[in-house]
């Protein structure tokens, strides 16, 4: 388990993490969501005792990171920047760390099989693809078999593979009743692997809840019409608490009524319609949506939401 | 990858009671580790003992040719240079340590520097995060390597101008104190660079900076405090390391330099402990204090 109480950094003039509170509960997988900036990374880092934080507490099972006797049996942590000297093969750099605990070679072999770094673990890790410097650091983080997992952003660099692995191993942590932090930007891995999720912006916390919950709080119920007359038919929907786009043409979406109402109203008057599916709202648009005021770099375009998920599609 | 996905995380479980706590000797272990498996240490080694192998081969040649000129045209070389053969071949095998040095430096600097510059130092300390046993067990392989190292170049150099030396009818004695006392503490003086390299690289967690700083506190600083003329300036050149060393060197002797230049041997090795301890100080307050 993780708590942290009011806890705040600030660089000079630039706070990264603005007092924020919660709490990773172990068995199940706690996403951490934020766009780039957010103060991700500097929270993970005040986890595992490297950054001090300015103000306010988190400890790991009970107790801050530096006061627990063997920290890696404790969390073991995968972090933002690679963390390995490039000159260094996998295997001595895992020897290393597991040298600190008395930790045998034989849990070495282990979790570089475990993290399909078998091949490799002699050759220098600056020969590594991303990917499989991303092994080795989740192999890193394996090696006290710790009760507490934390994984900046695991899935970069990765291929399909690799994620649908990082997918599972998370699960299966998070199955054995351990505690599974994991951050990233990318909603939609999120919406995969996580349960729970802490959404963060501009160092504040935005959302605290079961992933469900993000969705639905966010999100309002839609509705796609495809007609061949759609500019009648936006006017004859058009009332109040009725909002209408047209992403495409003969396409409308429409929130503030539902399908039902939709049908009828078509039926009245006589319009084509040939497509009515009812939208459900989507972690994306719950994200964008928590986060639009929080974002730390915005693009130059000045898309909107809606038009940056029509690109991304 | 197929015996992966059959058995995806078989071992993810192993017990506890094999895992223990950090303690000074496992730190001590891991840093073992992470010094000998890298390629640069072992090739700066080499480097380092090769510089003082060939400097003492060279400088016996030298002499020999000074000293056979002296012979042959009576007062054709300095007078001054002749006298000295004998001092000359008993700091021969030592005589390479004025570069070796840098090279031990600049390895104690990349101990830690390293660390910072590759995030190496978020695993490192992640694992010990009490820190100073990392600094401590680093330290004591800065001293190890400066000492060793020096001592056995400059012994393997002795060797090697020993038969050079026999042929210019010059002599030198590897078992005689004097001898002896002059590798030792060079020997000590080598290592106290490497503890200023690792203090300095702690500190600036920038290689090339540290490297740089380090060069400057060894070689270029006693240059220019001697081009800077005026009374403060050669007071304050006894007071650098470089000099200080060259105090402590004349230990035991009985030809002290007697030269206003220097302090007296105690003196010197104090001065030179004191940029020992000053700047490990510093290192240790600031790798407990800092953000990694």
């Amino acid at each position: 388990m993780i708590q942290a109480v009011d806890l705040a950094k600030v660089y000079g003039e630039k706070t990264a993490v603005d007092g924020v509170t919660f709490t990773v509960e172990p068995g199940r997988v706690t996403g951490f969501l934020g766009p780039n900036g957010a103060g991700k990374s500097t929270t993970m880092r005040m986890i595992m005792g490297l950054d001090a934080p300015t103000r306010g507490t988190v400890t790991v099972n009970g107790a801050p990171y530096a006061r627990h006797n063997a920290p890696l049996r404790e969390i073991g942590a995968l972090l933002e920047a690679r963390a390995v000297h490039p000159g260094r093969s996998a295997y001595s750099h895992l020897s290393a760390l597991a040298a600190t605990h008395g930790i045998p070679a034989k849990r070495v072999h282990e979790v570089i099989e475990m993290t399909g770094l078998g091949a490799v673990a002699k050759k220098k890790v600056k020969g590594f693809s991303l990917g499989m410097g991303q092994r080795l650091g989740i192999a890193a983080a394996l090696l006290g078999d710790p009760q507490v997992v934390v994984l900046d952003e695991p899935v970069n660099g990765l291929d399909p593979e690799g994620v649908v692995w990082v997918r599972n191993l998370v699960k299966y942590l998070a199955s054995q009743g351990r505690t599974v932090f994991l951050s990233s930007h990318l909603m939609s891995e999120m919406a995969q692997t996580a349960d729970h999720l802490i959404v963060i912006g501009r160092g504040r916390i935005l959302a605290d809840a079961p992933i469900e919950d993000v969705i639905s709080s966010q999100g309002k119920a839609r509705t796609r019409v495809r007609t061949d007359r759609p500019e009648e038919f936006s006017r004859l929907l058009a009332g109040s608490g009725v909002t209408i786009q047209a992403p495409e043409h003969e396409v409308l979406e429409v929130s503030g009524l539902d399908p039902r109402q939709i049908a009828r109203t078509a039926l009245e008057h006589q319009v084509l319609v040939y497509e009515l599916t009812p939208l459900q709202a989507s972690l994306e648009e719950a994200y964008m949506q928590l986060t639009k005021d929080e974002v730390e770099y915005r693009s130059g375009d000045a898309q909107t939401p809606a038009a940056a998920q029509e690109a991304a599609r | 990858m197929s015996t992966m996905e059959t058995h995806p995380f078989r071992h993810a479980t192993a017990p506890h009671h094999e895992f223990g706590r950090p303690n000074f000797l496992r730190v001590l272990n891991s840093e073992r580790i992470k010094l000998l498996s890298l390629l640069s240490t072992r090739i700066l080694l080499l480097c380092a003992v090769a510089l003082l192998v060939g400097f003492a081969a060279l400088q016996a040649w030298g002499i020999g040719q000074v000293t056979t000129t002296v012979r042959q045209g009576g007062q054709a070389g300095p007078r001054a240079e002749a006298l000295d053969a004998a001092s000359a071949v008993l700091h021969l095998p030592a005589g390479g340590v004025s570069f070796a040095q840098l090279i031990v430096g600049a390895l104690a600097v990349l101990m830690i520097s390293s660390e910072f510059t590759t995030g190496m130092s978020r695993a490192t300390f992640a694992a010990v995060p009490k820190r100073w046993p990392v600094l401590t067990a680093k330290a004591v392989y800065a001293v190890v390597v400066g000492f060793v190292l020096t001592y056995v170049g400059a012994y393997i150099g002795g060797l090697v101008a020993q038969p050079i030396l026999s042929n210019y009818n010059l002599h030198l004695d590897m078992a005689s104190w004097d001898v002896q006392r002059f590798m030792l503490l060079n020997a000590v003086y080598v290592a106290a660079v490497a503890l200023m390299g690792l203090s300095l690289g702690a500190l600036l967690r920038n290689s090339a900076g540290a490297i740089v700083t380090l060069v400057a506190l060894l070689f270029v600083l006693p240059i220019i405090f001697q081009l800077i003329p005026g009374d403060f300036f050669t007071e304050a050149r006894k007071y650098l390391p470089t000099n200080a060393a060259d105090a402590m060197f004349e230990a035991g002797t009985a030809s002290n330099l007697q030269n206003a230049a220097y302090l007296e041997p105690w003196q010197g090795t104090l001065v030179l402990a004191a940029y020992v301890v000053v700047l490990l100080g510093a290192a240790y307050a600031t790798l407990q204090q800092r953000d990694v």
